[in-house]
């Protein structure tokens, strides 16, 4: 599984010489809808879910439902002769292990989707048991059995700088805590999977996924064919978050079974199989000692600190996270369970370092009798255009009208107590790499082409804005094409690199189609081509003739404009800064919290399109409000099998639990693009927790923030009523 | 899911004709909002579904002699009937609460009241679980966070049915029919604890049908149910409760006060109702009363919140009732 890391670069770059970003532009950092908002609001758009082919079958796999054993026998022939199936696809052999619940074991193609269902039940697999582990503390034990090879525990080096035991010489309080994260699934709403077709050695795959190009390799690779016998086509989308990057153990099954059975397979996966198999966040838990000086300065930081990834992946995540601390110390052990292995997710490690610190923060802050703002200003770096905090906490606390918050615990009488906390993030979300192909017809029309996908980010939209700057026509001329593998290259949509990747990419690549067309019809209109300029759906020559954008086009004949173009430096910076602040209130009667609302500054370089920049960064707020209330992937602690792989006790947000947001965006035009995705989803539920805090008096150091968990605070803090 | 054969039942004679004394063999189905969820997850493989939705679904209501409400009436019918909502508060608010709007509108009173529990450990398949026919409860050493606080095992399901505790409070009958004619129970008497009966959750025979809620008329009664959840959309109550009382002037004469989602059915309390009995209700008297209600309760490992959840159900559902402002 190739994942996308956080991709950092300059924060503000030099100038692009031929296509710099336009100081005045006319499109961009505009509010502009997305263009195939209708499409998929309305149904009509196709995501690989919705794909049907001539004689297409429907496949689905067989799943361990033990958490570790080994596969003793397979026995699929009474699954071959069972109604509608065209072929079966063992996928483990005799002997070798299954190390979670969902790992795959064996998959069924039949013409309908129930036929596929019925005869995996028939495929009997023996399976002999293995001792297995079902979280972090069974792992940890000493006498825990050795699951996993070389070790159930992977111990990193330790991180250390300044002088710790001088840095907790002079610090007036010291605080020591253990806090905690649990495991949350991607919970995409359009699950994993794809349509394959093979014609001949040529294999189409429509697939659900947030890299086109990677999963063409993949399925190259897996299969061992040339990368050029693949076509990957993703026109839609229903989510990634960071788990979508390949064509995954499913999508070789569905290829495998396409050939096998002559024909088109469908292989989408279901709720379950989604929460067990397709990745996940990892758990964090960090025993810290942290020291304060009386001048409310941060002295020293020395954390011991663990996690599961699952069966055999890493759970690191940066910690302290933002915040200065002069003098620390860090030791991280990856634990290993028999659960679905990690895969990056939105911000990968940020949320848990972000909570963990945060809560940490108002703790410290309490300590000094310190406002959390006033704090927080004092430990952070230097204002930088990639670090601009000390600007924005100000804004965040103006919006939620920060001095009508009184000390940690409301005075208030009553059951419903009220707060407010805040927290910051901060993510790389630089670009590069991406290809484009772009083409002006001579009736005016302009296609754009590029081998990028919409995990969200409204790809298609900003592609067509950008387009349209910079040929200064109105977009409704622009076709964007995007999701296919046959397009110019573009890497995967992770680490928030789309947009910084894409939009220097077309700028450049449109800016040579302007070029070219001022080449070609520069004599026609009696000048050079460095005196003509396109604006307004015209195009001048200075001191001559203007022209509309359509006759300038005519003058091509038969024959279009067709360059392609790079992203190039210049256009595009890494870094970005954010800011979140929380208002809960709390039953401290029943304890349950809910949101009220959350504010949220932030910053992305050039804003490309406002909008859609906007709903990307509601998207990550509400995941995170999830993340900080709701959703928990719940193993059984005997047996390791998750009780709650579904959408009903796997918590996720519905309307009514939707905080009102506002959102407050920094336009930095002169850094070039950044991305968004990531860094919106990072504070809301330190931000959350702190407001929790705030309104009861207790500290609650374990997401997510269950009424368990606040009532046995509130209990040990002297009882609610 | 197995491939099953379906009877469109045009009436009841039809309907119980369709219907098997062999339990999971044969199911009604109305809504199916829980069935068809039961046969996906393998935990229910009927080999015949009889629709009853074509049943009496209607609600006739008198002001002196109660309502009788066919069992297929849509739980949005309910919701939407004037009179319901103003002489039997407590059961509208509990089916305000159900599910969705998309449950609303399809799920039945009758399926509402039989549908199968909602434990993590019954609806996955992985867990062969006393109630379906195993050795153990997962949930005793397990996940057991949304589990029961009271009822003794050896199931600690709690019953999923939000409309059963105010029909058990407002003193509501069910008129049941089955191959030897029909019947009229008690909704106190309907449900069974897994001690009594493992495999189901009520008296019902698999042969027989739920065709009615009667409910007496509701002179001088006071209702009101408080539901605590923790999602505000499409979740289920961590606890909930129901309170009704009979009153003479500003004095409680008697009161009913039932909890729900924390016993394997739904919980009366008689020692809240002592409490209640003969006092004007204030809030030192719903805490009373709140308290008295969940001083047996018996939490597991992991659930000791819900006593507390529960407690300020019943405090709020009394003082609700009463008319006194709660939050």
């Amino acid at each position: 599984m190739r994942q996308v890391p956080e991709v950092r670069a300059a924060a503000v770059p030099a100038k692009h010489e031929k296509y710099p970003w336009p100081e005045k532009p006319v499109l961009l950092s505009t509010d502009v809808k997305r263009l195939d908002g209708p499409v998929k609001a309305s149904g009509r758009a196709k995501y690989a879910y919705d794909i049907k082919r001539p004689g297409m079958l429907f496949a689905k796999v067989l799943r361990s439902p033990h958490p570790h054993a080994r596969v003793v026998s397979l026995d699929v022939a009474a699954a071959e002769k069972a109604p509608g199936v065209k072929a079966v696809l063992p996928w483990r052999k005799t002997g070798e292990k299954v190390v979670y619940q969902g790992d795959e074991v064996a998959a069924v193609a039949a013409a309908t989707e129930e036929q596929a269902l019925d005869a995996i039940r028939m495929i009997k697999v023996e399976y002999e048991p293995l001792p297995h582990l079902a979280n972090v503390e069974q792992s940890l034990r000493p006498e825990a059995p050795s699951v996993f090879e070389g070790g159930n525990v992977k111990v990193g080096a330790a991180e250390e700088s300044g002088d710790l035991a001088a840095g907790f010489k002079a610090a007036a309080h010291v605080v020591e805590n253990t806090y905690n994260t649990q495991v949350v699934t991607h919970a995409c709403l359009e699950t994993h999977g794809c349509v394959c077709e093979w014609n001949g050695d040529q294999l189409t795959a429509w697939v659900s996924t947030q890299a086109v190009h990677g999963t063409r390799e993949g399925f190259a690779k897996a299969l061992n064919i040339p990368i050029t016998n693949v076509r990957v086509i993703t026109e839609y989308m229903g989510g990634g978050f960071g788990s979508k990057f390949g064509p995954d153990v499913q999508g070789i099954i569905c290829a495998q079974l396409a050939q096998k059975a002559g024909a088109p397979v469908h292989l989408l996966l279901d709720r379950k199989e989604e929460h067990l198999a397709t990745g996940n966040r990892p758990s964090a838990y960090a025993k810290i000692k942290a020291g304060v000086g009386a001048d409310g300065m941060l002295t020293a930081f020395d954390a011991e600190t663990w996690g599961t990834g699952g069966a055999g992946a890493g759970s690191g995540y940066p910690l302290p996270y933002i915040y200065q601390f002069p003098n620390r110390r860090r030791v991280h052990k990856d634990v290993y369970i028999n659960a679905g292995q990690q895969r990056a997710m939105r911000a990968p490690g940020h949320p848990q370092g972000c909570f963990i610190t945060e809560v940490l923060m108002d703790e410290l802050a309490d300590r000094v009798r310190m406002d959390p703002i006033e704090f927080r200003l004092k430990n952070l770096p230097e204002q930088a255009p990639n670090a601009m905090w000390k600007a924005y906490f100000p804004i965040a606390a103006e919006m939620i009208d920060w001095k009508r918050r009184h000390p940690t615990g409301d005075p208030a009488p009553g059951p419903i107590k009220r707060g407010l906390g805040v927290a910051a993030n901060r993510w790389g979300g630089a670009g590069r790499g991406t290809k484009a192909h772009a083409e002006i017809n001579p009736d005016g029309t302009v296609i754009i082409r590029c081998g990028t996908q919409d995990i969200g980010v409204g790809t298609k939209t900003i592609v067509a804005m950008i387009t349209a700057e910079t040929l200064g026509i109105p977009m409704d001329l622009v076709t964007p094409q995007i999701g296919d593998s046959n397009y110019p290259f573009s890497g995967g949509s992770g680490g928030s690199t789309t947009a910084a990747s894409v939009s220097p990419a077309i700028r450049v690549t449109t800016g040579k189609a302007r070029d070219a067309l001022f080449a070609r019809i520069a004599p026609q209109l009696g000048a050079t081509p460095d005196a003509l300029t396109v604006a307004d759906g015209k195009v001048s020559a200075r001191g001559g003739k203007t022209v509309s954008w359509k006759d300038a086009c005519k003058m091509l004949g038969t024959e279009p404009i067709a360059v392609d173009g790079e992203w190039e430096a210049g256009l595009s910076a890494s870094g970005t800064s954010g800011v979140q602040a929380a208002e809960v209130e709390v039953d401290v009667e029943t304890g349950v919290t809910r949101v009220k609302r959350i504010v949220c500054v932030q910053d992305m370089g050039l804003v490309v399109d406002m909008k859609t920049a906007t709903t990307q960064i509601y998207g990550g707020i509400i995941s995170c409000v999830n993340y900080a209330l709701f959703e928990d992937r719940i193993l059984d602690r005997n047996t390791a099998q998750m009780v709650n792989p579904d959408m009903e006790w796997y918590r996720i947000a519905g309307m009514s639990d939707i905080p009102r947001i506002d959102v407050r965006i920094m336009n930095q035009p002169e850094r070039g693009v950044v991305g968004i995705g990531e860094p919106p989803a990072v504070s809301t539920a330190a931000a959350i927790t702190n407001a929790v805090r705030n309104a009861t008096g207790v500290t609650i150091r374990s997401l997510p923030l269950t009424p368990d968990k606040v009532l046995a605070a509130l209990e040990r803090a002297g009882g609610t009523n | 899911l197995k491939a099953f054969a379906y009877v469109n039942a045009a009436n009841e004679r039809e309907a119980l004709a369709g219907l098997d004394a062999q339990r999971g063999r044969v199911m009604p189905i109305a809504g199916g909002m829980d069935l068809l969820g039961l046969m996906k997850n393998y935990i229910a493989q009927p080999e015949r579904l009889v629709n009853v939705k074509n049943l009496d679904a209607t609600i006739q209501a008198s002001a002196t002699a109660g309502v009788r409400i066919g069992a297929a009436t849509k739980l949005i019918e309910l919701i939407e009937h004037q009179g319901i909502a103003k002489n039997y508060p407590a059961l509208v608010t509990a089916a305000e609460e159900v599910g969705t709007p998309q449950i609303r509108n399809a799920g039945t009173v009758g399926g509402n009241i039989m549908q199968r529990p909602r434990c993590w450990y019954f609806r996955n398949e992985e867990f062969h679980c006393l109630k379906k026919g195993g050795a153990r409860c997962f949930a005793v050493e397990g996940e057991n966070q949304y589990h029961a606080i009271f009822g003794g095992g050896p199931c600690h399901i709690v019953h999923p049915s939000s409309l059963a505790v105010p029909l058990i409070a407002y003193g509501a009958k069910f008129r049941v029919v089955g191959p030897s004619g029909e019947r009229d129970i008690d909704a106190g008497e309907f449900f069974q604890l897994p001690a009594d009966n493992l495999m189901g959750e009520t008296v019902l025979k698999p042969n027989e049908l739920l065709t009615h809620v009667i409910l007496p008329a509701s002179t001088s009664m006071k209702g009101a149910t408080y539901e605590v959840r923790f999602k505000q959309s499409h979740d289920w109550p961590l606890a909930m409760a129901s309170v009704v009382m009979t009153m003479d002037g500003n004095r409680v004469k008697s009161a009913r006060v039932v909890m729900g989602a924390v016993a394997p059915i739904p919980w009366r309390t008689e020692a809240a109702e002592k409490v209640l009995a003969g006092k004007t209700i204030t809030e030192a008297v719903a805490v009373e009363a709140a308290t008295a209600a969940v001083a047996g309760a018996e939490p597991m490992t992991q659930n000791s919140y819900k006593v507390q959840v529960a407690r300020t159900a019943v405090k709020r559902a009394i003082m609700r009732a009463a008319g006194l402002q709660t939050v």
